[in-house]
């Protein structure tokens, strides 16, 4: 019963988001409040009846009910409970499940969040919302269902991919996808506010907090994913450049972009055809990924199933999403006013430098995505684009970013001054420089771009502190007045701050683990040492151990610096019983901010195992940085204060002459 | 019932979720709600504050405030210019009202039942696994219930009752070697008694194709030492004394356990047609039989009333399997000539003609110095057309 509920529910879901679609969008253009009045109760009733469809399949993989061909396909009685929930959108189906819940869930937050927002606004955004909605719902129902029903049911399931069988699987999709899915009201923000011609600061005001919410997910969505990637593959690397982690690095890129453009748009009224542009381009990059992980155009751990009929589906609502509000913005964008005037060295100025770098690194790894299958389309070579092509393209597009973010913040709205901004960054500039030096004269010459790195990390993390010292300008108004003014400051400012910081710590690992990781390879057998950036690690022999629904090969090693014992760590080859699948479970000591990462290969006969053995110094910074910038994101949010750009004003009327459209 | 009841529920909720804030909205009590101009114009109101506030807290200083000031007063005079522009044309039409009943009352519960009773599937209940296993016994099917007693046992392994309820079903499934495990856990956990030896004797005989191996010879003698009279272990004990080729001792043996047996029995027939063989009689029942495979091993009575209990393709498959294993022993020692013919009449029987012939090349290479045999087997070929 409660499973056909859930059915129901979905089915209801997709009956009510048709009429969602058409009525308060209609009441907008219309200008009838009755009309208007529908929106929000029904995106609260979207998101109950999505929710309980939710619900009844995780029931039904909780109680193992194999009369959902779904359940039967992914689940097994003795899998442990939370791989049991967590297997729910460890499926194709569950995910695209998922993917309708989190849609809806924005909605029905602007419906009962949102109501500082002007009614028309609200409507017709809640309208677009559920015009995705409806596609994707319609989607699950005609090529997709989690409900398929089993006459006779078996009684035992298949088993989930071992590779899923981790904790990872049950953080890192719910996160991305209210990252990736998040930016759909964005998406729906702006196709409304075209619909209805309104396009103003007020609009960046009301998008903005949805904006940082689904960023700040984004953002620890990826580098959880990476993480996981990072333990569970056991290759030992962090960041592969596979397509699907490029389908949602995209819409990452595009939406800081977007974060900063919706910045000048609410303070300066300036870049507004632009923002709303990057609202459009950020979420149909959401709906490329999508196509491209559920298509099965790619194979890999992502690509549950593959099916044409699906692919051929999400190829059509793309079209349409993408196609539609393009057009609908061809249309109107030349109807717009022009916005507030700047000059190009200013506040504005360098937030169009990000802007302008966020969106070459985002066609770079765009076309790093999708030419090889473009080639392989057309002309059926199969080539494959990997980590030489992103740094040669990737990197030198971003390190003039990186230069000039601590910039950014100390320059004043409407005309900056360049010099005066340097001057304010003389202390980090030193700062950075002297790190520089003693990185070259620790590690020699031998490695000239790592020192160079670590410079760069540093003059970004110092730098992001400038504007905060600035404000508070201790040597004006002494220790005591500093520091109320330190209280004082706007949240905003300190998540820009922070956000700016974590992007050089995250740097700070990247470059130290890539240019001072150490590995060691061999085959090792039981009492064999192997020594590793000051560590020996002995191996002690394998034993085989069984665990609920695996048997695993687990292999002891004593780690000791300097003679003394300080950790054992237990890495493992494990068969997965349902699948017979193999999998490699790395075995990982944090030191630190360091790591030891210790995998097994295959093992020989006679008790030897081929060990790799990697020293990665400073990696978890990657993470910890990306977790910062996620908080810097969560306490800009929790700034409710509308923002101001006060524009620094022309000391002499012949500087007007120099300012710039802002379009 | 109650299915239907909440979907109803589920299905008047969603059209309440329309039909109600609309006419609320219809009677005017959440008509306040600003317009696109007015709420903009809020906001600039807003950002001039927030100049002040910047102001007093020493972020801006007054110059800039000024010209903050300025910029935000042109927009917001822009936004009243818009507002009084739209309180203009407020006259609504009275068009949707109706629309709007028409599609919460109908539209929305005929669409959803309609698109369900297409893809639904409301009849079939849930079946949780646990409910699954704990169901009534009579209406499950027999995996379920093994499947039942498993879980169980792999939970508590050392609960000899359910070793003992599970060992029969699996030997009726065709499961020897299973029900040999399941017996040997048995009487490890329950002791041995004379049942349960002679038991797991058979299971251990079928589980080796129909020959009384080493083991269960043991567990036959120890079920005998238990209970001097217990039929099937002193049965197999005399199978097991044929196939060694102990005539003599087998005659024995088979006379002994038929004396005094009941005829009623299901197994004096098998014992006397062994009997009969070993003694060189005419078999009875099968006189005039040209070949009788009585004294060879074969399928026991319970491996026969297993197979009966079985589906169709169970029993193929048992049969194969036994097949197979007879061809394997001829193939490694040779046999006897009726075993050979056994052979090929089975892959007759399974309709493996291919097979069969091969087999009969084989077994006229085994045999190719016993002439009696040879014509035998010659005869048999003719009649069965190879």
């Amino acid at each position: 019963m409660i499973v056909e509920l859930g059915h129901f529910a979905l089915v209801l879901a997709l009956v009510l988001s048709l009429v969602q679609s058409v009525l308060p969008v209609t009441g907008a253009l219309k200008g009838d409040a009755r009309l208007m009045a529908v929106a929000p109760p029904v995106s609260v009733m979207l998101f109950l009846l999505v929710g309980l469809s939710f619900v009844a399949l995780t029931v039904s993989y909780v109680t193992s009910d194999f009369s959902v061909l779904n359940v039967v396909e992914n689940s097994h009685s003795t899998k442990p409970l939370i791989y049991k929930i967590s297997g729910v959108w460890g499926n194709h189906e569950g995910s695209v499940l998922l993917w309708v819940l989190i849609l809806v869930f924005f909605g029905a937050l602007v419906g009962t969040f949102g109501s500082n927002i002007p009614a028309p606004l609200r409507s017709a955004t809640l309208s677009v919302q559920s015009w995705i909605t409806a596609g994707f719902l319609l989607f699950i129902l005609a090529t997709s269902n989690p409900f398929t029903r089993l006459a006779r049911p078996p009684i035992e399931g298949n088993d989930l991919n071992p590779i899923l069988q981790d904790i990872g699987l049950a953080i890192h999709p719910p996160l991305l996808y209210v990252g990736y899915v998040g930016f759909s009201i964005t998406f729906s923000f702006a196709v409304a506010a075209l619909l209805l011609g309104r396009i103003d600061a007020a609009w960046a005001r009301w998008v903005r907090p949805w904006t940082l919410l689904a960023w700040v997910f984004l953002t620890l969505g990826i580098s959880m994913g990476s993480y996981w990637a990072y333990y569970e593959l056991g290759w030992g690397g962090w960041w592969f450049w596979d397509p699907v982690e490029n389908a949602s690095l995209m819409p990452w890129l595009a939406g800081t972009a977007l974060l900063h453009s919706a910045l000048v748009m609410e303070k300066r009224e300036a870049l507004k055809v632009w923002t709303i542009l990057l609202a459009i381009f950020t979420f149909s990059l959401s709906l490329l990924g999508t196509f491209l992980v559920r298509s099965g155009v790619l194979t890999s751990v992502h690509a549950f199933a593959t099916d044409p009929a699906r692919g051929i589906f999400i190829l059509v609502l793309l079209c349409l999403f993408i196609g539609g509000s393009l057009t609908l913005y061809a249309w109107r964008a030349p109807m717009l006013k022009q916005g507030g005037l700047f000059a190009p060295i200013s506040r504005e100025g360098s937030l169009v430098l990000n802007n302008l770098f966020l969106t070459a690194a985002t066609v770079a790894v765009f076309v790093g995505t999708l030419y090889p299958l473009a080639l392989d389309i057309v002309t059926g070579e199969k080539i494959s684009v990997g980590a030489p092509f992103f740094n040669l393209t990737f990197g030198p597009i971003l390190v003039p970013l990186l230069i000039a973010i601590p910039f950014g913040p100390v320059l004043a709205w409407k005309r900056g001054d360049l010099l005066a901004a340097s001057q304010r960054l003389y202390a980090a500039f030193g700062i950075s420089l002297l790190a520089c030096l003693f990185c070259f004269w620790l590690w020699g010459m031998q490695r000239v771009l790592a020192p160079l790195g670590v410079g760069l990390a540093v003059w970004v993390m110092i730098g992001a502190s400038a504007e905060i010292l600035g404000r508070i300008r201790v040597r004006e108004v002494g220790a005591a007045r500093a520091f109320s003014r330190l209280t004082g400051l706007p949240g905003s400012t300190w998540g820009t701050a922070i956000a700016h910081f974590g992007v050089g710590v995250t740097l700070l690992g990247i470059v130290t683990a890539s240019a001072f990781q150490t590995e060691q390879i061999r085959t090792m057998k039981p009492k064999d040492l192997v020594s590793l950036a000051g560590f020996e690690l002995t191996f002690e022999g394998a034993v085989p151990r069984k665990g609920p629904n695996y048997t695993e090969e687990v292999a002891h090693f004593t780690v000791r610096q300097g003679g003394v014992e300080i950790a054992r760590l237990d890495p493992s080859k494990r068969v997965y019983t349902a699948r017979q699948m193999p999998t490699t479970e790395a075995a990982i000591l944090t030191l630190g901010v360091s790591q030891l990462y210790l995998s097994l290969g295959e093992s020989r006969g006679d008790g030897a195992v081929d060990v790799r053995v990697y020293y990665k110094p400073l990696i978890t910074l990657i993470w910890i940085g990306c977790v910062i910038m996620a908080f810097g994101g969560l306490v800009s949010i929790a700034d409710r204060r509308l923002r101001v750009g006060a524009p620094k004003p022309a000391r002499k009327s012949k500087a007007v002459a120099a300012a710039q459209p802002a379009e | 019932m109650i299915f239907w009841i909440l979907i109803a529920a589920l299905t008047a909720v969603a059209a309440l979720s329309v039909l109600v804030p609309f006419a609320r909205a219809n009677a005017g009590r959440a008509g306040a709600s600003l317009t696109g101009a007015a709420a903009d114009a809020a906001v600039y109101r807003q950002q001039l504050s927030e100049v002040d506030k910047d102001l007093e807290r020493g972020m801006i200083d007054a110059e800039a405030a000024k010209a903050a000031r300025t910029e935000i007063a042109r927009r917001l005079l822009s936004a009243a210019d818009a507002e009084t522009a739209e309180q203009g044309g407020g006259s609504l039409s009275n068009w949707p009202r109706k629309l709007v009943f028409v599609v919460a009352a109908v539209l929305i519960p005929a669409a959803a039942l309609g698109i369900y009773g297409l893809i639904g599937q409301p009849d079939l209940p849930d079946q949780p696994l646990v409910a699954r296993l704990s169901a009534p016994a009579e209406t499950q099917s027999v995996a379920t219930l093994v499947a039942r007693v498993e879980r169980h046992l792999a939970d508590n392994p050392e609960d000899g009752q359910g070793w003992e309820v599970l060992a029969p079903v699996y030997l009726r499934l065709g499961n020897a070697q299973s029900a040999a495990q399941a017996y040997f856990n048995t009487i490890r956990l329950l002791g041995p008694t004379s049942k349960r030896q002679a038991d797991y004797g058979e299971a251990l005989t079928m589980a080796n194709s129909g020959i009384v191996s080493a083991d269960a010879r043991a567990s036959f003698e120890k079920a005998v030492e238990l209970d001097p009279k217990n039929a099937k272990a002193r049965f197999f004990l005399a199978l097991a004394l044929g196939q060694e080729g102990k005539t003599g001792a087998a005659v024995v043996a088979w006379t002994s356990l038929l004396e005094g047996a009941d005829p009623k029995e299901p197994w004096v027939p098998a014992a006397r047609m062994q009997l009969a063989e070993l003694k060189g009689e005419p078999v009875p029942g099968q006189a005039g039989a040209p070949v009788s495979g009585a004294q060879l091993p074969g399928p026991s009575a319970a491996d026969v009333s297993a197979a009966q209990s079985m589906s169709a393709d169970d029993r193929t498959a048992m049969i194969r399997g036994m097949v197979e294993n007879l061809a394997g022993r001829l193939a490694d020692g040779g046999g006897t000539v009726d075993e050979w013919l056994r052979l090929i009449r089975a892959y007759m029987v399974l309709g493996e003609k291919g097979k069969a012939e091969e087999a009969l090349t084989t077994a006229r290479q085994n045999l190719a110095d016993n002439a009696e045999a040879l014509s035998q087997i010659n005869a048999f070929a003719r009649d069965a057309g190879l």
